[in-house]
């Protein structure tokens, strides 16, 4: 009798004090970092174990038709690559400031049945940016994106760029107006975002700053692709981890990890190594010396 | 990741106490779930100095930071930041890594096919 009544004493008092972490706002709800690492957790936990479950009896078409996968790609490039990124392209950059941070979906559809990837697609995901496309898009579109996902892990940055200019006659059209609104902007992403990030003193006179280095890691989408350790994300493999970069000796299988190379990179991985899965995310440079003096503490 | 690298390691360890002809399997932890090949691959990339570069599990002295760390590379996406990683493509880019990247610090070690394919299957044990 007394046992039970110390538990029922414990869980009032457990449901008063998230009452009063709730109430009070301690909780920081900020799109600039992510949750706390045993929120996001939970949170990523569950968003799998939910999507697993519904996904289940879902019976998927045959999908390997290239005609499929090419319509797919159709609607990739008019609905997922914004937000999303591509091989070699990155994401619109009001996408790369959303938390959670839409994954590389190269990742994704490795990880991923193809009944789970239309699930997704055709319910959305609440409180995560994840639209539900169910009445946007038809159940033959859907399963098209979903074919065309499937086609991503193998798809190089260079066959991602042929394949936005070859495809099928029937597609071709629509895709070059998709082209048409492609903003090819980087290298002015970049001078603007040099404007953006001076705080009135050049990189070199002020001293990097290793903790906002570590939130431009997360609010350029490197964890995206990237697995870095202090910066709570999914795991993504999509690119090398970032673990004891501190001591790594070279930066892209090419450059010696020195402060300047590493910022060159970071800035300009188009110019450096051409057709690297990795995009120019218009990085200024500023934000570059703090996110390399964040990766020089990983050791 | 880890939970599940801890998950995984609690059942393989259940899965030793509980089951008698699992015993012997189980007398070198690292080995017990490889394949022939895997088991040799584990030992050619220790034997071509894959380690001198880069961190590998289960891999003798495997610890080298030169190159990133192989530790999930079965997950990546891609490999020299190019190429789509399949066991076929990696198989390639050990025998030949200037084929994907000229300017790549990987040395062409004269690995043969089949060395590289007996590598491939324990690097893609590595998730």
């Amino acid at each position: 009798m007394r046992t039970l009544g110390i538990l029922v004493s414990l869980a009032v008092a457990a449901v008063v004090a998230g009452l009063v972490v709730l109430y009070s706002g301690v909780y920081d709800v900020s799109a600039t970092d992510q949750h706390l690492r045993p929120t996001f957790w939970a949170l990523q936990t569950g968003l799998r174990q939910s999507v697993k479950r519904r996904a289940e009896g879902i019976e998927p078409p045959p999908l390997d038709d290239p005609a499929l996968a090419a319509r797919g790609l159709h609607h990739f490039r008019a609905h997922c690559v914004q937000c999303h990124g591509a091989p070699g392209v990155p994401p619109e950059p009001f996408a790369l400031g959303l938390t959670p941070l839409p994954g590389s979906l190269s990742d994704t559809a490795r990880e991923w049945t193809a009944s789970q990837l239309y699930w997704v697609i055709r319910y959305g995901i609440k409180m995560t940016a994840m639209p539900a496309w169910q009445f946007r898009l038809g159940e033959d579109e859907l399963w098209s994106v979903v074919a065309f996902l499937k086609t991503l892990p193998d798809l190089s940055p260079q066959a991602y760029r042929d394949s936005r200019a070859a495809g099928p006659d029937a597609v071709r059209g629509a895709m070059q107006d998709a082209d048409a609104q492609d903003v090819d902007a980087q290298d002015t992403d970049a001078q603007d975002a040099d404007a953006r990030d001076t705080d009135g003193q050049g990189p070199r006179e002020r001293e990097s700053d290793a903790e906002r280095g570590r939130q431009a890691l997360r609010q350029f989408g490197c964890v995206g692709c990237h697995l870095i350790p202090g910066v709570v994300a999914a795991d993504s493999f999509v690119g090398p981890s970032l673990e004891r970069m501190a001591t790594r000796q070279f930066v892209a299988g090419q450059l010696p990890n020195t402060r300047e190379n590493l910022v060159q990179w970071i800035r300009h991985p188009q110019a450096i190594s051409p057709g690297t899965a990795m995009p120019d995310l218009g990085v200024g440079e500023r934000d570059a010396h703090d996110m390399a003096a964040y990766l020089e503490g990983l050791r | 990741m880890r939970l599940n690298d801890c998950f995984r390691r609690a059942v393989r360890g259940a899965a030793c106490a509980l089951l008698p002809l699992a015993v012997s399997a189980c007398s070198d932890p690292s080995m017990q779930h490889l394949g022939a090949e895997a088991a040799n691959g584990r030992l050619l990339l220790r034997q071509f100095g894959c380690g001198e570069c880069h961190t590998i599990p289960g891999v003798a002295d495997a610890r080298g930071n030169v190159g990133p760390p192989l530790t999930h590379v079965a997950r990546r996406t891609y490999l020299a930041g190019r190429v789509p990683n399949r066991p076929e493509t990696m198989a390639q880019w050990i025998r030949d890594p200037q084929r994907f990247d000229p300017m790549t610090q990987m040395p062409d070690l004269q690995v043969t096919e089949a060395h590289a394919r007996d590598m491939v299957a324990y690097l893609f044990t590595l998730d």
